[in-house]
């Protein structure tokens, strides 16, 4: 299956890139995914510590279980107010 | 409890949101806050800051956080405003109003909502300097 990444804020800057299509075999986690994608870009990699991660509109951790049709989005720390 | 959630582009006419508010006499507390935008940081002078949201995951975690302080607090309404996009230094880019039947749960929960918005809902800035034209972080 192919996840689709969503970058926000600076990660764009970062990446170069707003979205990125990632390859993954069916029944791959998250942590997985994240795994993979900063192989491909190294410079997100940096930030991993401090790093959100969403699938849709919901917060999630590296052990969830990816779906076909989801797409995750990756995010520094929010600063609202 | 009544709730609003408005992420606007638009400048905050904090007298006009006032006199929308929704009031009866059987409430006892009206807590209001505004986050302004400062112009200066340690670090130098500061125009303006730029505010961008992922919106639509914005829309649902502010609207997870009201659920809870709904749960929490008796709260009668609560209403609650973010600026988008570039907001000079001296406006609003925060407001929040809550109305409550005591002042405790009023203050509590607005204490608890600007805490916990910024631990959650995907709203970001970068300080736009004084005497650069161009966004930085």
């Amino acid at each position: 299956m192919t996840v689709k990444v969503h970058l926000w804020s600076y990660f764009r800057e970062l990446a170069g890139c707003a979205e990125v299509e990632v390859p993954m075999p069916p029944g791959s986690t998250l942590g997985q995914l994240l795994d993979e994608l900063y192989l491909r870009h190294p410079s997100l990699a940096a930030m991993r510590n401090s790093t959100l991660v969403a699938v849709d509109v919901e917060y999630q951790g590296p052990a969830y279980l990816l779906q076909e049709q989801d797409e995750v989005s990756l995010f520094p720390p929010v600063q609202g107010g | 409890m009544r709730r609003e959630l408005t992420l606007t582009e638009t400048p905050i006419d904090e007298a006009t949101w006032v006199a929308g508010r929704p009031w009866d006499a059987s409430n006892g507390a009206v807590v209001t806050f505004s986050g302004v935008v400062r112009d200066h940081e340690p670090d130098g002078g500061i125009r303006a800051l730029e505010y961008t949201a992922f919106e639509r995951m914005a829309r649902h975690q502010f609207g997870l956080l009201f659920d809870e302080a709904e749960r929490r607090w008796p709260i009668v309404s609560l209403r609650l405003v973010h600026r988008l996009g570039i907001v000079a230094a001296g406006e609003t880019s925060l407001w929040i109003e809550i109305v409550a039947p005591h002042r405790g749960e009023a203050l509590a929960a607005c204490g608890w909502i600007v805490e916990e918005m910024k631990r959650v809902v995907p709203i970001w800035k970068r300080a736009l300097r004084t005497g650069q034209s161009g966004p930085a972080h």
